[in-house]
């Protein structure tokens, strides 16, 4: 109980009391220095967010290279890429591949949502656990380790082929393309669906039960409608994402000559001994176009999607359904998923590190070696690469959480006029490909007056600045519900006792949002130590991360390389994700 | 300590006014409580006060110090205006001890370490909490907390203190107790005092002056006691304690009294009047179920009372008292009695002192209009 204590005697205060003023803070030409700090976010995120975007438009127009003096305004560039280059045909191409994906990845994602959210099957706790492996292994290596197990003269094609006389699928077709993409990316329309399902009200199917439902008719007419705004947003994030993405295509497209948007551009600017640069800069054009376009529809979807979730009470805990027999159909198909789709070819991959030759004709535990290994740390421009990737993603995932945390509070907890813009600057990235921000980059550093621009061309800042733009928008949106989570009225108590705004940031807000900080940074170090795209045009021979050079290996046909520097990668991935949580937890306990 | 003079205070948010130009004065040392419903406007008067909220227009001064004053494009940001505020949630930053929380506006003020410990002492021990000055605000009860925003709004000694509904989360019971105790804290300090609450009873108790506000308007300032017993208006006769409202027509109106036919009866009253009353304006009477009295029908009457015959429907025992609903034409009508046990037809016994008239206001809400219309 708590009681009211006495208060002073009266004579005790009458006495004068002495005054504290309030503290002054100075301005400079009317402004302070919390507007300083608000302007100076702005501004370096226009720079970074607009230095790929208007060198490249400009670019497009252009008649001859941007560096190049006496250039003239033409749309020459966008007729030659539909006449001459048969962007066309890549076109279509790319659409029938982000088509075919996002079914497979409904395909994939939805069933197993509602299967491991809402049913009683065995060993959901696992499976909704394996659902988080892409978040340590990037596409780059997924594709990798399919080609060894299920490509054409991959492990298990081979036994197939012995066994059946005939290989009856072909990976390096736009389906096989498909099918790999969509094992990538079905976790991330599964978290959609099952973060839906878990929100949802559970009295809703009670109802259905009361009125005489059965488990199939509670899920056809209860849960999959319910399960209609998460597919629909997820599929259009999952269409963006195959639209702009690179590693698969390039690996399965170009040996057979398939060309989607992304490996367009891969091959006009770096294969080609004198890349045109008005056609990829009217390629990147229209890219960004449609990706924009697309993450605007997903901004518009996820706004819907909200005012959707809002509405319902508090949490319940669903009654799960029993499928009977049937749920043992389920598994089998789930763990196909995880054990075909992912554990078969990333083990396949961390053996054939491991072995000279990897082909069931000969046991390969006969033919261990550590050569691959040992060949990488040979070479020190392959050391190099290890050793640039984690100088990328530690001081990229530093500097990244640092401008997101202050771009996320300055958008949702200031004054300024322009907060909103801050925050689509900082989720702009979002519509960008890896490829086009390399591209852009290097046209603006090579577009800088007075040679500036080689101040950061070919160094490792280049490749930050590019990691870090892609990473930019996940941190930001990691931290952004932290900061949604912190009273408004802590702030607003620092400011009556006299913190200007930048000293209850950095008194107040910096403190309650260490932790949020600290989640961030792990993710963005962990987005940066898998991204490669736009160290493709950036990088230099010795500013190559894992990424690029594992493609080098790759080309040149080091597939036991490329399987051992996957491998480094993924263990270096997953040591500083355990590592981190391990702090994280002591922090927590303390 | 000095004045807070407000005038023409505006606030637009979008294209909605949120605050009509609302001007007022608080005296030196005056507790002086903004009493509303939710929306009314009291909130953001306060924030802008203490400059969380920039006005659209208007000029804030407290004594010589012009906070905020559109004529001339002045705007003294929170952390400049040394004022005291505590929140409805209190607000104490979660990763500081109470003494830590308590420093914070001495360190901003660069007050000397030695004097600071000094006064973190003692508001702390204004606020009883000197033995819990290195335990961090989440291991205090609700109570504990709201003493220790307090301390933290006082330690620096500020101008004026800004309170924003501080006891609403308080439970029921502490809730009273931490009333007389804010109260007397408050006139032992003598610190010009603004306070926020959309409980009556809160204002009632505590305040030296209430400004009854509805829709960004004030309705009424005045002292508790002018409040309750000549509300300005039919709105403030409604928000603050319980009405009885009739409708009439003026039908003779001659000096300080007027003749109002009601429309639910036909009958006729005889009713002082302070301000103009002409024959034909529509009017609304409006009296409390406690100024009122039963008496059986035919009993002696003194003269000068208004009666009206109406029939008991309900009654319900609140322990203090029994209120009876009686209908009068298609009105329900609530009366306060000591008396239990009446029933029928009853004369309903108005003083002539209890009765107020306004001019035709609705104040009623539609659910409860629908609720209280008798249809039987």
């Amino acid at each position: 109980m708590t009681t009211i204590p006495e208060t002073r005697p009266a004579a005790q205060v009458a006495a004068p009391r002495p005054e504290y003023p309030a503290p002054k803070y100075r301005r400079i030409l009317g402004a302070d220095r919390s507007q300083l700090l608000f302007w100076a976010t702005i501004i370096i995120l226009a720079l970074l967010v607009l230095a790929p975007v208007i060198p490249t438009l400009y670019q497009s127009v252009l008649d001859r290279p941007l560096y190049e003096e006496g250039g003239l305004f033409t749309t020459e560039n966008f007729t030659r890429l539909f006449t001459e280059a048969n962007f066309g045909s890549v076109a279509l191409n790319t659409i029938l591949f982000a088509v075919m994906t996002t079914v497979m990845t409904l395909l994939i994602a939805v069933p197993m949502a509602i299967v491991v959210i809402r049913t009683n099957i065995p060993g959901r706790k696992f499976f909704g656990a394996a659902m988080q492996w892409p978040f340590f292994i990037s596409s780059l290596i997924l594709g990798f380790g399919w080609i060894t197990m299920y490509g054409p003269a991959g492990f298990a094609s081979v036994e197939v082929r012995r066994i059946l006389g005939f290989l009856p699928w072909d990976l390096y077709t736009l389906p096989g393309m498909a099918l790999t993409e969509a094992v990538a990316l079905a976790p991330i329309a599964y978290l959609f669906c099952a973060n839906a399902l878990r929100n949802s009200d559970a009295s809703l199917e009670g109802a259905a039960q009361t009125v005489g439902a059965g488990p199939f008719r509670i899920l056809w007419s209860v849960i999959i409608p319910m399960l209609r705004p998460p597919i629909v947003y997820s599929s259009v994030l999952v269409f963006s994402m195959s639209i702009e993405t690179l590693s698969i295509p390039l690996l399965y497209g170009q040996p057979v000559d398939i060309t989607v948007f992304a490996t367009f551009l891969y091959k006009n600017g770096l294969q080609s001994v004198d890349p045109d640069y008005g056609i990829l800069g009217a390629a990147s054009v229209i890219i960004l176009l449609v990706t924009v376009l697309l993450v605007a529809v997903q901004a518009k979807l996820l706004k819907d999607a909200k005012r959707f979730v809002s509405v319902r009470g508090k949490a319940t805990r669903p009654r799960l359904l029993d499928l009977g027999w049937i749920k043992w159909l389920a598994v089998a198909f789930i763990t196909i998923y995880v054990v075909i789709g992912a554990l078969v070819p990333i083990l396949g991959l961390v053996m054939r590190s491991f072995t000279k030759i990897f082909t069931p004709l000969q046991n390969p535990l006969l033919s261990l070696t550590l050569g691959n290994y040992q060949r990488i740390f040979e070479f020190p421009a392959y050391v190099g690469s290890i050793r640039n990737s984690l100088i990328v993603a530690a001081v990229g995932a530093v500097l990244v959480s640092v401008l997101a945390v202050v771009a996320v509070v300055v958008s949702k907890r200031s004054t300024f006029r322009y907060r909103k813009v801050i925050e689509y600057l900082a989720l702009a990235p979002q519509a960008m490909p890896g490829l086009i921000i390399g591209i852009g980059l290097f046209w603006a550093f090579a577009f800088l007056p007075f040679n500036m621009g080689s101040l950061l061309q070919g160094t490792i800042w280049a490749i930050i600045i590019g990691f870090g733009l892609r990473a930019l928008p996940s941190a930001f949106g990691s931290i952004s519900p932290a900061v949604m989570q912190i009273g408004e009225e802590l702030d607003n108590a620092a400011r009556v006792n006299g913190a200007d705004w930048l000293k209850m940031f950095l008194r107040i807000l910096v403190k309650l949002l260490t932790p949020a900080f600290v989640a961030a940074m792990v993710l963005t170090f962990v987005v940066m130590m898998k991204e490669y795209s736009p160290a493709i045009f950036l990088g230099s021979a010795d500013t190559a991360v894992i990424g690029t050079t594992m493609l080098e290996l790759w080309v040149q046909g080091n597939t036991g390389s490329v399987a051992a520097l996957a491998t480094i990668q993924i263990i270096i991935t997953a040591v500083f994700v355990g590592i981190a949580g391990l702090l994280m937890k002591g922090k927590k306990d303390a | 300590m000095p004045d807070v003079v407000v005038k023409n205070l505006r606030k637009d948010f979008g294209g909605n006014t949120v605050l009509h130009e609302v001007s007022f004065t608080i005296k030196d040392g005056e507790f002086f409580t903004l009493l509303g419903p939710s929306g009314c406007g009291k909130s953001t008067t306060l924030s802008c006060l203490a400059g969380l909220e920039q006005p659209t227009s208007g000029s804030i001064a407290v004594g010589n110090t012009v906070l905020v004053d559109d004529s001339s494009n002045k705007f003294v940001p929170p952390e400049e205006r040394n004022l005291g505020m505590v929140f409805q949630s209190y607000a104490l930053w979660p990763h500081m001890t109470l003494a830590e929380n308590l420093a914070m506006p001495l360190n901003i003020r660069k007050v000397p370490k030695a004097e600071q410990k000094t006064l973190i002492h003692d508001a702390l021990d204004k606020v009883g909490l000197v033995h819990l000055a290195h335990r961090y605000p989440h291991q205090l009860s609700g109570g504990q907390q709201q003493r220790v925003a307090l301390a933290r709004a006082l330690v620096y000694s500020p101008k004026v203190l800004l309170l924003d509904e501080p006891l609403s989360n308080l439970d029921a019971k502490l809730r009273e107790q931490a009333r007389v105790w804010l109260k007397r804290l408050q006139s032992e300090l003598g610190i010009t005092t603004v306070y926020v609450t959309h409980d009556q009873e809160e204002a009632l108790a505590m305040s030296d002056r209430i400004a009854v506000m509805s829709n960004g308007h004030m309705l009424q300032v005045a002292p508790p006691h002018e409040i309750y017993e000549r509300p300005a208006t039919a709105e403030v006769a409604a928000f603050i304690g319980r009405s009885n409202f009739i409708d009439g027509t003026v039908i003779s109106a001659r000096g300080g009294a007027a003749t109002v036919r009601l429309d639910e009866s036909g009958e006729t009253i005889n009713v002082a009047v302070s301000e103009q009353a002409a024959t034909g304006d529509l009017v609304t009477v409006a009296f409390r179920p406690e100024k009122v009295f039963l008496t059986n029908r035919g009993a002696e009457l003194p003269t000068d009372a208004i009666v009206l015959n109406a029939d008991i429907m309900t009654t319900s025992y609140v322990g203090s008292r029994y209120e009876y609903d009686l209908k009068y034409g298609s009105k329900t009508l609530l009366v306060d009695s000591t008396a239990g046990g009446l029933t029928g037809g009853v004369q309903l016994v108005v003083p002539a002192e209890a009765v107020r008239l306004y001019p035709r206001a609705n104040v009623v809400s539609k659910d409860v209009a629908e609720l209280m219309a008798v249809t039987h």
